[in-house]
This record gives C-alpha cells, structure tokens and sequence, in this order.
C-alpha cells in the first residue's frame, strides 16, 4: 500500500553546528512539501536493533522544495549513534507528523519562547511567519543557547531576538520568561499578540501561566518520549485538565496550554 | 481445537500459508499483537490490512480506562519498557467506532480483552460474544502494570482456571488465553487454560523490568516498574513456546521481539502455529509484512509447500 509519509531520506549534508548541536539536511521531497511548522519526523538512527526506537525531532526548517533540516544536540544513545550518518546514505524517516501549531493569521503578532533544545518548530514558524515576531530566547549560559547560525537566521526572520540567560554571559540575565513578562508588562495593546513555546515542561508551564494572566492565546509544543509516533503505542501521553490522556503524536505535540494539566506534568517530570 | 493447516498439496513455488487456527480461519499465520497496532486504522496508511493474517487489537476493559501518568515508555537495550496501564475506550465505544473500520476489511479480527474483576472479564465476553466481524477474544491474564487485574489472575493458577472458566461460559467464540512469562512453570498455565476450555493459547506477554536514572535516583517509569518488550526478550519467548508446545495440544500464537520472517519461522519451528508481531511495528509500520514476506521467501527457497512441515519441528534431539 503506498504511503507517502515512509521515506528513506538521503543525508544531503550533516555538520556540527556548534554548541552541541548537528545540523541534518535530508532530502525527502514528500515530507518536504507536506511539513508545516509544529510538525515532527521520526528517524532512525541506524539500521541495527539497539538503538530500538526512532528518534522524534522538530522540523525547523523546510530549506528547498526536497529538503527538510533537522537541527539536534547530543544528548544520548541515539543522538551519538545519529551523529555518524554521512552524506549520501539514508535515513528511514516517517513524517511528517502530528498537529503542527494553528498558522497565525495576518494580524496575529506571534511571540515564540524557545527553552533548551525546544527551538526547531519555532524556528521553522519564523521562516513561515516570522515578519512581526518577537522571539524570546532562554538558557543558563551562552554556550547553551541555540547554535550561532541558527541564531543569526532568527534574527533575520523574526522581527526582534530576545535573550536572556541565567548568568548573563549573552543577553539579559534572568530567563526567558522573566524578560517574556516584562515585555507583555509593557505592551499596552495585546489584542493581536500570540504565544508560541517549545521547551522543556517546566518553562512550558511557566509561560503557560503567564499567557493565563495576561490573557493571550498560547500554543505550546510537547516534548515528549515516543515509540512509534503514529498514536499506537500510547507512550508520549500529555495529561489534560479535563481528564485523561491526549497523544502528543497524534493530537498534539501542538496543545493549547489551557488544556494541559500542568500540576502532573511538572510534578512527575520536572525532578532538578 | 487443532490447529490444523489447510492445503497441504499446495504447489512448492507458491506455498500456502492458509491455516485454521482453533477454529479461526487465518490466511496466513502472520498477525499483530495487541497494543501494537492500535485498532487497524492507525497502520492502515502503512499496511494493507487485507494481507495479515488477523489483527488482534489493543487490549478492551468494559468501561473505558485513562491508563497510567507519564513517563509511560522507556527504551532498553533491543527493547523497550511499557507502562501504559491499559488506557483504552472501552467495550461500547470499541465495537460502535472501531469495529465497523475493521468489519471492512477480509483479515480475522481477535479482540484482546481484560478486567479488574473476573465480573468485568464475563461482562466484556458477553459484549463480544455473536458481534459480526468478531473471530475470537484474546483473554489477557498477564498484564504486568495494573494492580488489580492482569497478572494478579495470570501467575495464580487456581485464579487462572477460575477466571478462564467464567469467561469460557460467557461466549461461544473462539478463546485464547494470553499467558503471562512472569512464572516458575509456564506450562502448569498452559495446561490450566487446557483444563478451562481455552482454543489456543498466546504467549509470550512482557516480562516484569525496571530501569532506574542514576542521577536522579528515580525509577524512569512512573508506574516504576514496567513490561519488557522488544528483540531482547525472543529467546525468553522461543523457549517458552517450546516448553507449552511439548505439553499441552493447544495451538499456540508466539511473540515476543519478532522483527524479520526468521525470527517468525524460530516461534515456528519451537511450536507456534501462528505468530504475532509486536514492537517492531513501533520501528517499522510495515513490519508486519516484513515478517510475512520473510516467512514466504524462506519457505520458497527451502523448497517447503507447506506450514505443516515447520510447525514444532525443531530438532532438539
């Protein structure tokens, strides 16, 4: 039966990207024109049983009609064993998937907060609609943030880069949600203004909160542990105000932060 | 019930793969196991559900179960630990939304099914019982992340015949058991389901793990411990197919980390009259035809027309 959301994604290019991360070009002409900002592939990092599983990662970018850009940071088995792909052999990669974030529509001013290695979606929905964004950058230190190119292409494409870090070594210190807040504190007219986050829980529940109080829409991207991305495994659960259970491959990983109980998320994940 | 494989003359250069298994007319001996392909629709883009074997679908309570908090998964080396809870919309809503997707297709639909109670076990058979499209229940006794229910019935034997005798009274569709590997002697099991007028039998469910983040000094999973599952636990699963094939006449579905045809054929040769296919649908949605494709082409080149020749026939002197 064909599918077109199976590929086997021909490594165009793959380098460091500095701080940590690679950059993974692959080319994968379907997935390509299909992604939209929000969305995620699963990709395997190798053709041996261990690691098992396929990785999930954003999408941050769409760079031409084939391919798509990967950015990740080393954080693990499958990280490590990804890092050996070399141009001109494939990947299986499934995608894209999964409920990408609502598109912003011509009035909308989006304000996107990235945590960690959370940026990927917020960087490829600058490149869709970043003209009137404000980006809101957060990390403990400069070496923490996102790798330089990708911070110089936001700054391209969003409208204003803000930075904030917990020692001060780039930016403002603080985080990104202190430097967040008080831009909202000072905007008088927010009618238009909507919130965009990726990152981990407990950033995503602060911000959250803070939408809440100043009362503008927030769409925030779940990061979570996946098998098969696909709504089968029940694994990459996101537990939601009204009860129950919604997939995060399949409903999400795009919610609306109203509908997420955060007190369960932060209380069983978020354990520094 | 025998399981019985049709066709014997079957031509050598297209062998036949059809087999009766405890009264289920399957086409081929190559179906999904429960929590693992969702209910058909999930892999549907991926697969051609005409061309399995069955599908045996994600496990059904009688009232709808939201499952365990997260974190619920957790990788292992060649495996992966599940702590899922059983979360599933229960019993009404499986056969008014979910079975009228798969009445659709020509593929045998088995229905996996468990309780809190052996009430609730009798009540969900009721429910199934005489439903088109049905062509037996899959009755899980060995879930390893529910407290109440599951393996609690599974690694008691008297519980167990108890339990599958309830349900035995409550449908005429074909049962199969699904055993739990948690246990000394897996075969007293086997033979219990036997003695309770079980068809067939499935094994191997998950094995019992944990795995714990050295830093934070805290299980990864939620729920603490977890079902093993995954290429990592095949030979726990060969062994014990071989081990209830030797001593009990029920027809046997082995699983337990199939990934290619070859892993299919070792369930085969230990016993299996049918296998199913886990995990792996996780790493590859075409998984399952993989491992048809396998069982297939190996067939052809080892000149085999038939499943007869295979079935338990290991030479284990």
């Amino acid at each position: 039966m064909p599918s077109n959301r199976l590929h086997k994604a021909l490594v165009v290019s793959h380098k460091p990207a500095g701080r940590g991360y690679f950059r993974l070009v692959l080319k994968a002409p379907e997935a390509a024109r299909a992604a939209l900002p929000g969305q995620f592939v699963m990709l395997r990092v190798s053709d041996t049983l261990d690691p098992l599983l396929a990785r999930p990662f954003g999408i941050s970018a769409v760079i031409s009609r084939t391919s798509l850009e990967i950015v990740y940071r080393v954080v693990g088995k499958g990280t490590t064993r990804l890092t050996a792909a070399k141009p001109g052999q494939t990947l299986h990669l499934l995608g894209p998937l999964g409920a990408g974030f609502p598109q912003p529509d011509k009035k909308t001013i989006p304000v996107l907060v990235a945590g960690g290695s959370g940026f990927p979606p917020l960087h490829f929905l600058t490149q869709r609609s970043g003209a009137r964004a404000h980006l809101f950058l957060g990390a403990r230190d400069k070496e923490c943030l996102p790798p330089a190119g990708i911070v110089q292409s936001l700054k391209k494409t969003a409208a204003k880069v803000h930075i904030a870090t917990d020692d001060g070594s780039a930016g403002v210190q603080g985080t990104s949600t202190d430097i967040l807040n008080a831009f909202l504190l000072k905007m008088e007219q927010k009618a238009h203004l909507v919130l965009y986050a990726c990152g981990p829980h407990a950033m995503l529940a602060a911000v959250s909160r803070i939408a809440a109080e100043h009362a503008i829409p927030c769409h925030v991207s779940m990061e979570e542990r996946m098998a098969c991305g696909l709504g089968a495994c029940m694994g990459c659960s996101v537990p939601m105000k009204a009860g129950g259970y919604k997939r995060a491959c399949k409903e999400g990983p795009v919610f609306d932060s109203r509908e997420i109980d955060w007190s369960e998320q932060v209380f069983l994940k978020i354990k520094k | 019930m025998k399981s019985e494989i049709r066709n014997p003359k079957s031509t050598i250069g297209n062998p036949d793969l059809s087999i009766d298994f405890a009264g289920i007319r399957l086409k081929n001996p190559v179906l999904t196991a429960s929590g693992t392909f969702g209910y058909g629709e999930e892999f549907a883009e991926f697969v051609d559900l005409n061309r399995l074997g069955g599908v045996i679908v994600k496990g059904i309570s009688l009232k709808p179960i939201k499952g365990n908090p997260p974190p619920r998964i957790w990788e292992t080396p060649s495996g992966m630990l599940n702590a899922i809870g059983l979360e599933n919309p229960g019993v009404d809503v499986f056969l008014n939304e979910k079975m009228p997707y798969l009445r659709k297709y020509d593929t045998a639909v088995i229905v996996n099914m468990f309780g809190y109670s052996l009430e609730e076990y009798v009540g969900v058979a009721e429910r199934l019982d005489g439903v088109a499209g049905i062509s037996g229940i899959e009755v899980n006794i060995s879930c390893p992340n529910v407290k109440a229910g599951g393996m609690a019935f599974g690694t008691d034997l008297r519980a167990t015949f108890g339990l599958l005798s309830a349900v035995r009274k409550a449908t005429r569709l074909p049962l199969i058991a699904k055993l739990s590997p948690n246990v000394t002697d897996v075969t007293a099991f086997a033979k219990a389901a036997a003695d309770a007028g079980c068809d067939g039998l499935s094994l191997i469910n998950t094995l019992l793990g944990m795995a714990i983040d050295v830093r934070c000094r805290k299980p990864r999973l939620a729920n603490c411990t977890g079902g093993l599952s995954g290429p990592a636990i095949r030979p726990v699963a060969v062994r014990m197919v071989w081990q209830v094939a030797r001593s009990v006449s029920l027809p046997i579905i082995g699983m337990g980390g199939i990934v290619t045809g070859e892993d299919a054929l070792e369930f085969m040769l230990a016993g299996a009259s049918a296998v199913a296919v886990g995990t792996a649908n996780f790493i590859n949605p075409r998984a399952t035809l993989d491992v048809l494709n396998g069982i297939e082409g190996f067939l052809r080149e080892q000149k085999i027309g038939s499943l007869r020749e295979i079935v338990g026939k290991v030479d284990a002197g």
